[in-house]
């Protein structure tokens, strides 16, 4: 039953901050408590210093037992900051922590109205006028505690995703790492080398994917998908779709019934399928079979079935024989998870530079992307390592690279941020062609060069003593020589003050980064928001950089902004830290700002149960009649509900029509109730 | 290569000239040679300014040293070694005391104009002090108006160096002609002065 009664008598007591000069700078503190003096129902105030700090808020619990407040204000700061401080100040003076409100006179006042005094001084006496006039009217609330399940959901197996589930899995937390494609590693597997430090990608990243495979607590789901996500922080319902991938494990093979049988990798499928299809993994450049897998060290080592190309003519379902592990007849299976909390790592993809019309990619056989390089220097790639030109197949010896290929660009084709990593992996690329081919000058044409990280201006410092050219310029256009298929980079050297007119065997264009195919769907499923870029949105971007503004969902790695992979396996941690903490404590808060049902109002009319966006409202039988039932913990207190219901049946706890009528009456009436 | 426009008036021709800079321009063995005579890092410039920014001629004239570590660095020796603005370093060596990448630009300009000089291009005034110094042992050498007022002041009229003792001049000139450079000075003085 819900409580709908308030003070008869209300004694609220006001406390103003100056906040250093951040306030009282711009409005006048001392006119601000005189004018709160005289408002109804105001016991108290006062002014101080820092109200936040300790003496300050000892002010607070004070005051409630020497004025026997039964409410309180603080005109001050946002409620983001310091709402948490106060309630906590109040609660200690022996007051329910919710008859505390809040007006913020700094963010929306003082800091925007910084020359004009009086009228920011105005401005504040409307704020302290309605914050008392709800205040009057608040209710005490109780704080709900829900359980939480003890398993997390990571969303893609890159070295961010890896990261965090090793991380969750160490700590002893179940853990479900996903991933859309058949084998785990993601951008990072893709790679040759690693700057600064030369490390082979593969060598130091494939024991990690034997670690995540072997981890008991991580529960490896590749080729599959999010579908569907309901239900809140400790309590998420999340439907993943395994993709038909037309193959089963051993393990899978086993609980069947099939003895000995299952995938085992042997990889005898593959000779005889008919169909080619290029390599998604060597971006294009070797042909795979409709029945594949992307690379020798794929984990797991299981093949997949393209069922966009296979024509089902059986033959590799023959080849496999008595392992039985094709069914070319396989279908999307369904499979529901209870997740307590989920971190979000679905990492980037390159922006197609084509659009760039001018740098020539897709047009000149011998203008490659940054990816392209990695494949074609890679000892595992396509050409064994040996870099050639695509148009010939002869060894290059003057290579160009482009740096900000996309990035830095506001004309709305391109990104308008940095990249970030592309200057360091060009870097790279120029160490090695100098070291693989003998005779070999690399040209970097750039704006600037960005070494930010650790060991990274030296790493600077080497390439350019080892004879890379640098170019200070944005290459404006590229040519090709039609007989040569060499191509003719422009630019300024802006530091010579000289149009640069060079001719080169190979570009290698250092295209900007996007967020990856299909991770919007991903971001949209659990709420999160993204930033003006594109990128998801963290919750601040310097105190809380994993979390979002979904309780429960934490973000690692590039789906939050650029990153290379020192950054992106940090963030991973950090995700993997802030995401154990729920599930570690085992239950969570929620503010109780619930909608409640006025039952002897409500007409069971079922208007409010489709309008609201959290499935928190049902229609039950009671005592013969239909009612509205609100799941407390699926509410958001959003207020949909409780603004529509024609019958007024609906109760907004802290958000109460009585209460914020006061509010806006305060307001329009200037403090006469 | 930049092209030639073909113009008949030579004037409009150089007016026009192509500016482009071609791969062919540079001169790898240039920069070689810069860094073997300065004995400093000059490949490792990475443009900064802050040796123009120390230098005391930059404010008064066209003088860049930036500019000359860059068409150091890309090899473009011609453009180098014509530009009379290498002749403008008092070789105070701010830069090379602030150049955060250690390397000693004023040993760089040194070095360009000993390549310069190579190919005879040096400006006249430095070279009549060539002249001076053979004939006198001073780049600048002592006056009467220097001598009275050394009188004045109770010295000797004549400083007690090769102007007093007149027996080391011939080792100085020695010096000069072992290296050519009175030579030098003499033929390109002479052509200069036969030009204006």
């Amino acid at each position: 039953m819900v409580d709908t009664t308030m003070e008869k008598n209300p004694r609220i007591g006001v406390f103003i901050c100056h906040c250093g000069t951040n306030i009282a700078g711009s409005v006048d503190v001392k006119g601000l408590v005189e004018y709160a003096k005289t408002l109804p129902n105001v016991a108290f105030a006062t002014d101080y210093q820092y109200v936040c700090s300790t003496p300050g808020q000892k002010i607070i619990t004070d005051a409630i037992s020497e004025h026997k407040l039964t409410g309180t204000v603080v005109a001050a700061c946002s409620p983001r900051l310091h709402e948490p401080t106060f309630r906590t100040a109040t609660k200690e003076g022996g007051l329910n922590p919710f008859r505390f409100e809040m007006a913020n006179i700094r963010e929306q006042n003082s800091w925007v109205h910084m020359h004009d005094r009086e009228a920011a001084t105005e401005k504040a006496k409307d704020a302290v006028r309605m914050a008392v006039a709800k205040a009057s009217l608040l209710q005490d609330l109780e704080v709900k505690t829900v359980p939480v399940e003890k398993a997390a959901l990571i969303v893609g197996a890159g070295v961010a995703g890896m990261q965090a589930a090793l991380d969750l899995g160490n700590a002893g937390i179940k853990t479900y790492l996903v991933e859309k494609n058949p084998t785990i590693g993601g951008r990072m597997s893709q790679l040759d080398k690693t700057f600064p430090t030369l490390d082979c990608s593969q060598c130091i990243l494939t024991p990690k994917m034997v670690d995540v495979y072997r981890n008991p607590n991580i529960e490896l789901m590749t080729y599959s998908e999010v579908e569907a996500v309901e239900g809140y922080i400790g309590n998420f319902d999340v439907t993943i779709r395994k993709k038909a991938r037309g193959v089963i494990s051993m393990e899978e093979a086993e609980a069947k019934g099939i003895k000995g049988g299952g995938c085992n990798g042997c990889g005898d499928c593959e000779p005889v399928c008919p169909v080619i299809k290029p390599n998604p993994f060597e971006m294009g450049m070797k042909p795979r079979k409709a029945i594949y897998i992307y690379h020798p060290q794929v984990v797991p080592l299981l093949y997949t079935v393209d069922f966009d190309s296979c024509i089902k003519c059986g033959l590799c379902v023959e080849a496999c024989g008595e392992k039985k592990a094709i069914d070319l007849e396989m279908m999307d299976e369904f499979v529901k998870l209870k997740i307590g909390t989920v971190i979000i790592a679905t990492g980037y993809e390159l922006f197609p530079v084509e659009k760039k019309t001018e740098w020539g990619y897709k047009q000149f056989d011998n203008v490659v992307t940054s990816l392209e390089f990695e494949r074609l220097i890679c000892a595992s790639g396509p050409t064994g390592g040996n870099v050639i030109r695509p148009s010939d197949g002869q060894k290059p010896k003057k290579i160009g690279f482009v740096l900000c290929a996309g990035s830095r660009d506001n004309t709305g084709v391109g990104k308008p941020y940095c990249s970030r990593f592309c200057c360091m992996y060009s870097l790279k690329h120029a160490h090695q062609i100098i070291e693989k081919i003998p005779g070999a000058t690399p040209y970097l044409f750039y704006m600037d060069i960005r070494s930010f990280g650790k060991m990274y201006e030296e790493f600077y410092y080497r390439i350019q003593d080892e004879g890379a050219k640098f170019i200070r310029g944005r290459v404006s256009n590229i040519l090709e020589d039609p007989a040569t298929k060499n191509l003719h980079v422009y630019t300024e050297d802006t530091l010579l003050g000289r149009p640069v007119d060079v001719e080169l065997d190979m570009v290698v264009l250092a295209a900007a980064v996007q967020p990856m195919e299909g991770a919007d769907t991903v971001r949209k499923l659990f709420g999160v928001s993204c930033s003006q870029d594109g990128w998801m949105l963290e919750a601040h971007p310097k105190l809380n950089p994993c979390g979002t503004t979904t309780a429960g969902v934490y973000l690692a790695g590039v789906c939050q902004g650029p990153k290379d992979i020192p950054d992106a396996v940090a963030q991973a941690e950090g995700a993997a830290s802030v995401a154990s903490i729920p599930l570690h404590r085992g239950f969570v808060e929620l503010e109780p700002y619930f909608a409640q049902c006025i039952e002897e109002k409500c007409a069971g009319c079922g208007m409010c149960v489709n309008l609201c966006p959290y499935q928190a409202l049902s229609l039950v039988e009671k005592e013969g009649r239909r009612l509205m039932q609100v799941t407390e913990a699926k509410c958001k207190g959003c207020g949909t509900c409780g603004g529509f219901c024609p019958g007024g049946a609906i109760w907004m706890q802290h958000f109460a029509t009585p209460q914020i009528v006061a509010q806006i009456d305060a307001f329009l009436l200037g403090g006469e109730q | 290569m930049a092209k030639a426009k073909g113009y008949s008036d030579p004037k409009m021709e150089e007016k026009l000239r192509d500016r482009y800079y071609y791969r062919t321009d540079s001169n790898p063995e240039f920069s070689k040679r810069i860094r073997d005579i300065s004995q400093t890092v000059s490949h490792m410039c990475y443009q900064c300014g802050t040796c123009t920014g120390s230098c005391p001629s930059a404010p008064r004239s066209s003088y860049r040293i930036r500019l000359f570590m860059r068409r150091n660095v890309m090899g473009l020796e011609d453009e180098a070694l014509t530009d009379p603005d290498l002749w403008l370093c008092t070789t105070c060596y701010s830069c090379t005391d602030r150049c955060p990448r250690d390397i000693a630009p004023t040993d760089v300009i040194m070095a360009m104009r000993n390549l310069a000089a190579e190919r005879d291009i040096i400006p006249v005034n430095f070279l009549k002090t060539v002249q001076a110094i053979y004939t006198t042992g001073h780049g600048v050498p002592n006056n009467d108006v220097n001598r009275a007022a050394r009188q004045r002041l109770g010295l000797e009229r004549e400083p007690p160096t090769v102007h007093k003792y007149k027996q080391y001049l011939p080792g100085i000139q020695k010096i000069l002609d072992h290296y050519g450079l009175k030579a030098r000075a003499d033929k390109i003085v002479a052509e200069a002065e036969k030009h204006a």
